[in-house]
């Protein structure tokens, strides 16, 4: 049996960059840690897929 | 969460949606999920460089009358300008290739009388334009015609007196009306604050200003010994090094604001040993030029960013960045694959891709660079 595997979010950068260089760090989400951020990838993943293109 | 467009990768696709304004990296799965076809770049091994770049610096001018002693394209009031029909085609061959945004900046591109024009142009072919400004110049009009742009950030160097001691000249007051005006108008307005060796205790009154104008974020640069930059002696001490990532964290929890730093502080940082599960998912990385990023100079060439001056292509030339983006790049792309110690055992390598190449490979300012140079013996002096 072939179990379904459901896409996912790798990577997620918030806001524009007005910058040469400014590409690097965001230091508030930085903050949250690991578990943050694999929470965070299954409810972008969930709000994308609610989104008809 | 609207999409407003998106474009395959090697892993999947980059996905931008509005509101909240980001972007996404997503598997193969998820484009499909989301209702795009299957890409031929998806034959390929999902490691590699981006097929364009994220996003693209256009130095639209190196003309600028404030005269800052530390420029780092050495402006000046008659300086080089990318002219109006070259900047609009060059957006037009960048929308093609994917390109989500661009930092429009200088030079102070203020100062041009075809900025808000460009800028309306990039949108209309998709791309989101941001900008860079001193303030200097800026009225009630002009900001009113900000609301073209997506972010603007105002560059804040020092408050008061530490603003006149960063820059060379008093704008301090022009700074902060600036940001007033452009509040007034929009809500993605912040602050770019150069952290140089002299500027490096003023930090903190820059948050406080961020917080007290309401303004969306702090992002503090790296002062870089590029330009007129050269000609100083501000790059950070290694106890500044060490220090920037607290400072940038105390920021934060006190005053309550967003804080970024840009791409050459992440050997910095990466010292500290964050979460590199949480790193790579929020998107910090260190050098990302050739990559994430690329940049357009007023003279044409098609640089890796702004900071270097090697070009891979004239930009005016019809397609020639495209090609460029296949075949170039190399002196960013090849690093980790090729780097020495001690980048080499360094467990942030692939983010950190050996830190900023304006300032030196590896970085010297990397404190695991400097630790590692500390315990080489000196050199044998022939007597």
């Amino acid at each position: 049996m072939k179990l379904f595997r459901r896409g996912r979010v790798l990577q997620a950068t918030f806001g524009c960059n007005p910058n040469s260089s400014s590409l690097g760090v965001d230091v508030t989400f930085l903050l949250f840690g690991a578990a943050f951020a694999s929470a965070l990838a299954v409810v972008l993943g969930a709000l994308l897929r609610r989104e008809p293109r | 969460m609207k999409i407003a467009r998106a474009r395959p990768e090697r892993f999947g696709g980059i996905v931008e949606v509005e509101s909240p304004r980001a972007l996404l990296h997503v598997d193969r799965q998820m484009m499909r999920e989301l209702g795009y076809p299957d890409s031929p770049l998806w034959q390929l091994p999902p490691e590699g460089p981006l097929s364009a770049p994220r996003e693209v610096h256009v130095v639209l001018s190196r003309r600028c009358a404030a005269g800052c002693r530390g420029c780092y394209v050495d402006a000046t009031p008659g300086g080089a300008a990318l002219p109006f029909e070259d900047a609009c085609r060059i957006l037009d061959e960048l929308a093609a290739m994917g390109v989500f945004h661009v930092a429009l900046g200088g030079g102070e591109a203020i100062e041009l009388d075809y900025l808000f024009a460009v800028a309306s142009h990039a949108r209309r072919v998709g791309i989101t334009p941001n900008l860079t400004t001193s303030g200097l110049g800026l009225d009630a009009k002009a900001a009113e015609k900000c609301r073209v742009f997506g972010q603007i950030n105002v560059s804040v160097d020092g408050v008061g007196a530490a603003y006149a001691a960063a820059r060379g000249f008093d704008g301090f007051r022009h700074a902060e009306r600036a940001l007033r005006l452009l509040r007034a108008v929009k809500r993605e307005v912040g602050v770019n604050c150069v952290v140089s060796r002299s500027s490096f205790p003023h930090v903190p009154e820059v948050a406080r200003l961020v917080r007290k104008l309401r303004l969306n974020e702090l992002e503090l640069l790296r002062f870089k010994p590029v330009g007129r930059g050269a000609r100083l002696d501000e790059e950070l001490t290694p106890a500044q090094c060490r220090e920037l990532w607290p400072m940038a964290r105390r920021l934060v929890w006190r005053e309550r604001i967003r804080v970024k730093l840009d791409c050459s502080f992440a050997p910095m940082v990466f010292w500290h040993r964050p979460s590199a599960k949480a790193a790579a998912f929020f998107g910090v990385q260190g050098c990302v030029g050739g990559d994430v990023l690329a940049a357009v100079q007023p003279e044409g060439a098609f640089t890796g960013c702004s900071f270097t001056a090697r070009p891979a292509a004239d930009a005016r030339i019809p397609g020639a960045m495209a090609e460029a983006w296949r075949s170039g790049f190399s002196e960013f792309r090849d690093y980790a694959a090729h780097a020495p110690e001690p980048c080499a055992s360094c467990e942030y390598l692939r983010l950190c891709n050996g830190g900023c190449r304006a300032v030196g490979t590896p970085d010297p300012g990397c404190p695991r660079v400097q630790e590692h140079r500390s315990r080489l013996p000196l050199p044998v002096v022939a007597g």
